[in-house]
């Protein structure tokens, strides 16, 4: 849970917006593994063979790894190959090219486990790289295969059976077999990743790997849930042949070597020039070849990725032509550092959209600390709630491009919440609340006092040192209210420790959510956490009957109780009133060079941002022809149509 | 305590005729009263109001709610708009506001027109609105004063406290001017800059917070000064004569050395200055140094160099900056001038 906490990291990572950094940590706990094309290394001498070790804990750890025969299998199971799933790039795709982006950072390191290693580069290289068992269809949902060629749904809610595609390579050449599973439940438990977290989300989530063949098992989850395919489908291998020599040394040994993957893309050792560049390469002969599903996408041979770590030196990058794509989330980049009347968008060389995409947004709000004095009265901080300006800052600050955010778990397209509204902004209503606490009067500045003479004051607590307009913004205007917000900006980890440890009045924060079918309540709301440090419950919520609900809701076996459940946790939230929600962003916006071609609807429905969507989907090409073109008319003058899109499709809506 | 000997006025009679260095000197004092009374100049609050036969002078007062002039709202007046019903009613009631009718505070926004505006006369945003819709030009005078005062305490505690010890070092000597050297050798490594960083991340500093961190790790300049300074007068004959004549040590220190040290610190007062304000403006640029919504001069810096697209957030602040330091170092080059004893002494 501690994880979740991470990503005060907006200042470091620049234009990343925050819909693309919130997902990272998440993701991070279930995806395994990857390549390099280091598999010449591997022919030198092992002096350790993790094998016996291996096979010990298998032994030792009876409960979670058995061994069983086809004939073992249940007879009754369904067997399902995504066969009914609508593929979703575009047969106009062309394969080649090298496209340039940027990264703020370098990377610390390419292990994906350990120290350093959740951060945003992992992304390219693990969380929207190497394959899973299945995977999901970025715009219906439905999954389709991944390294498992077929799969099928135990009776008892908690167990999947796969079976793997025996075509599926590493991108050493190395064929994926069942083994390498098994491997990876000891590879992540093991101590050797200094990675605790992850070994604990492991051991307590995942109650057991069953091998029947080499290329059929089964994975098991402690507790019956409705979305298994979300939590076991999204399992990945380990290549036990790379960790040969796993050790003590884990962090040193492999530090700067990529595991072999067994998605499209590699980072071969030549191409590593720490602190300028990194560059990942199409691994040759990728194994899925004309696979459904994967056929026509990845089509970029190589992704250039340059160390900038400045956006706004970025974002002259790229009008120079120096970077394919860039985001322009921010209302700066896209109104005033890209304009739409600038000339190279007038001139029809560099084209700009904005997607409407659909997917659980980050949780940005006022969390209240329900056991500070006066924030433990209801009243006051359903008047806070009231006095928070956040249509303003919407409408003034961002444009009008971002829209407020209703409930605390908005967008998760199969458990909507049509009758929770946030509290707009009122006067009135807040003034009403307040005098209900018993602040009536104002003093000489206009801050309410009660009768004890105490003021109705209170510090909101960030790291996010990029809100600071927005957070001057409700401070005035809650000022009209009677209620006086002191701003404390403090350094990211800073800020972070500060919440977590739980002394804040009121934390500005966004909690990201986590991606699966159907909201997380438990971490944030279950009285276990509260006033305790170092979780997610920051708002200090103690409801036992919110508890009971939790617990139900946990235990839920269906969609439909789901929902039902959900409503409930969601109208108590409401009533609570301990989380404002404040804004989120409903799409994202970019622009690229004319010779970046797209498919005909442009993206995909729960896509993030551009950039790392290279890796996540890679539905996008390079027109060499086009570049061609489109760089002699610059020199010669030539101008094209200019191009400024929106692509609707999912909004809100219009579906 | 002291009076000046002729010397010291001699001198300053000299500091008023070096024209550039004194008019600079007279400027910067009539910014610094113009700042003292701020809100008369700049500010939301009008200055009289006159409603239903009575006069009102909200500036210094308690908040005047909008009811309190029938508007329809218990909050602060919004005085703009009450001048504008007060015209369109035409009852005899009128509203004056400062020149500038705005707090650095307050984000001014009107429908469909998003921050940073360029600056408009019409809208008495002489230098138009920063990011989240507040007047430039308000931010820069009370980002002034704010400056002003912060410079000014400064300068005050570090020559207390600097003057002291450096003192005490020269003239008792011995020992104590021996560790005292370590100690100040030893404090003065410390990375100033990075303490000032680390514990801004860690609490949001204030001004008095600020101040005390800032000259915690500044006083040991003037020591070295002092300390020299104090050693060289000890040796004066007239420090002799005083001694011989039963003087004590406070005595030899307040009546005959610290007047004869004059001149050196006041030599030093201006570059101090400039050294704060733009110490001030590199922490506030950097984020770490007062809170938002405080208005400082880095603060307004910052915003204009990721917003460069609207040049009159980082020009108003450039040049005020500008201004304000070269009138700092005229005056100082000024006094270093009328003090130099190469003036008054004849060597041959």
């Amino acid at each position: 849970m501690k994880n979740l906490l991470r990503f005060f990291s907006e200042r470091g990572r620049g234009v990343l917006t925050p819909h693309r950094f919130l997902k990272l940590p998440l993701i991070a706990a279930l995806a395994v593994v990857l390549v390099s094309s280091c598999a010449k290394k591997e022919t030198a001498v092992a002096t350790r063979d993790i094998g016996p070790e291996a096979e010990a804990f298998y032994k030792s750890h009876s409960e979670a790894f058995h061994f069983a025969t086809l004939a073992d299998l249940p007879k009754d199971l369904v067997w399902h190959d995504g066969s009914d799933v609508p593929e979703f790039s575009s047969p106009d795709a062309k394969r080649g090219g090298m496209l340039h982006y940027f990264i703020s950072d370098f990377p610390r390191t390419l292990r994906f486990y350990g120290p350093d290693s959740q951060e945003s580069f992992r992304a390219f290289i693990l969380d929207y790289n190497a394959l899973t068992l299945t995977q999901q269809q970025p715009n219906t949902g439905q999954y389709f295969p991944g390294l498992a060629r077929a799969w099928a749904y135990g009776a008892d809610h908690r167990t999947m059976y796969f079976k793997l595609d025996p075509d599926a390579r590493y991108s050493d050449g190395v064929p994926v077999k069942a083994d390498d599973y098994l491997f990876a439940f000891f590879f992540l438990r093991s101590h050797y990743i200094k990675d605790p977290y992850t070994s604990n989300y492991i051991k307590e989530n995942y109650s057991g790997i069953t091998k029947y063949d080499d290329y059929t098992i089964s994975l098991a989850w402690r507790e019956p849930k409705p979305d298994l395919d979300d939590r076991l489908g999204s399992f990945a291998p380990v290549p036990q042949h790379f960790y040969q020599e796993l050790g003590d040394d884990y962090m040193q040994r492999y530090q700067w070597i990529m595991e072999p993957t067994t998605g499209p893309y590699m980072v071969r050792p030549e191409d590593l020039h720490k602190g300028k560049y990194i560059d990942l390469t199409r691994v040759p002969n990728w194994w899925t070849g004309e696979k459904r599903f994967y056929r026509h996408r990845y089509n970029i041979d190589r992704i250039h990725l340059e160390v900038i770590r400045e956006p706004d030196k970025a974002c002259e990058v790229f009008k120079r032509g120096d970077i394919d794509v860039f985001p322009l989330n921010l209302t700066k980049y896209w109104y005033n550092m890209v304009p739409n009347d600038d000339a190279l968008v007038q001139k029809g060389y560099v084209h700009k959209v904005i997607f409407y995409n659909q997917l659980p947004v980050p949780s940005y709000g006022f969390y209240i600390n329900t056991s500070a004095p006066l924030l433990n009265n209801r009243d006051v901080r359903e008047g806070i709630a009231y006095a928070s300006n956040f249509e303003l800052v919407d409408r003034q600050y961002f444009h009008g491009d971002w829209v407020r955010m209703q409930t605390s778990s908005d967008g998760y397209a199969e458990v909507p919440f049509p009758g929770i509204h946030a509290r707009p902004y009122s006067i009135d209503k807040a003034l009403e609340h307040f005098a209900k606490a018993g602040f009536t009067k104002r003093g000489p500045d206009g801050i309410l006092t009660d009768a004890n003479g105490r003021r109705l004051s209170f510090t909101i607590s960030t790291g996010y040192d990029t809100f600071r307009d927005v957070l001057t913004i409700l401070r005035q205007e809650a000022a009209k209210a009677g209620l006086e917000l002191n701003i404390e900006i403090l350094d990211e980890n800073t800020g972070a420790k500060k919440i977590d440890e739980k002394h804040h009045q009121i934390a500005f924060i966004a909690l990201s959510t986590p991606n699966g079918k159907y909201p997380d309540y438990r971490q944030y709301y279950y009285s276990v956490y509260a006033n305790k440090p170092q979780n997610n419950n920051l708002t200090n919520t103690v409801d036992p009957e919110m508890d009971k609900l939790i617990d139900a809701y946990d235990k839920a076996e269906s969609m439909d109780e789901i929902r039902s459940l959900a409503a409930k946790l969601e109208q108590k939230v409401y009533d609570n009133a301990a989380f404002i929600p404040a804004f989120k962003m409903p799409f994202y916006r970019a622009a690229y060079w004319r010779w970046i071609k797209w498919p005909k609807g442009f993206g995909v429905r729960s896509g993030q941002t551009l950039g790392e969507d290279t890796t996540q989907n890679g539905l996008y090409w390079i027109d060499e022809d086009a570049k061609k073109e489109t760089l002699d008319a610059r020199n010669s003058g030539q101008t094209f149509p200019p191009e400024i899109k929106v692509y609707d499709q999912w909004k809100a809506g219009n579906e | 305590m002291f009076r000046l000997d002729p010397i010291t006025r001699r001198q300053l009679q000299r500091f008023r005729s070096i024209k550039r260095g004194y008019g600079s000197f007279l400027i910067l004092c009539g910014l610094l009263l113009l700042s003292t009374c701020a809100e008369l100049l700049v500010g939301s609050r009008a200055l009289i109001v006159k409603y239903h036969g009575d006069y009102y002078f909200p500036t210094y007062t308690a908040f005047h709610p909008g009811a309190d002039f029938g508007g329809d709202y218990s909050y602060e007046t919004n005085y703009r708009k009450l001048k504008e019903r007060f015209a369109t009613e035409a009852r005899g009631d009128w509203v004056l506001l400062p020149p500038v009718p705005y707090n650095p505070y307050e984000n001014s926004f009107e429908e469909g027109i998003y921050p940073p505006t360029p600056p408009s006369f019409s809208q008495r945003h002489f230098l138009g609105t920063d990011t989240t819709g507040r007047d430039v030009l308000a931010r820069l005078f009370y980002g002034f004063r704010t400056a002003m005062i912060f410079s000014l305490l400064f300068l005050v505690l570090v020559y207390v406290v600097g003057i002291a010890i450096g003192c005490a070092m020269g003239f008792f000597g011995g020992i104590f001017d021996l560790l005292m050297q370590r100690v100040i050798e030893i404090w003065s490594n410390i990375p100033f800059l990075y303490i000032v960083i680390i514990i801004a991340s860690i609490v949001t500093p204030n001004l008095l917070l600020l101040l005390g961190i800032v000259v915690l790790f500044s006083w040991t300049d003037m020591t070295y000064y002092m300390r020299t300074a104090a050693y060289r007068e000890k040796a004066r004959d007239y420090v002799a004569a005083a001694r011989v004549l039963g003087a004590g040590s406070g005595r030899i220190i307040f009546h005959h050395i610290l007047p004869n040290l004059i001149s050196l610190t006041v030599t030093y007062m201006p570059f101090t200055i400039s050294g704060a304000i733009t110490l001030l403006t590199a922490l506030d640029f950097l984020g770490f140094g007062l809170p938002p919504p405080t208005p400082s001069w880095g603060e307004l810096l910052e915003q204009g160099t990721s917003n460069l697209n609207a040049p009159w957030i980082v020009s108003s602040a450039f040049f005020a900056l500008v201004l304000v330091l070269s009138l700092v170092t005229f005056i100082g080059e000024a006094i270093r001038e009328a003090f130099d004893p190469k003036k008054f002494s004849i060597y041959q």
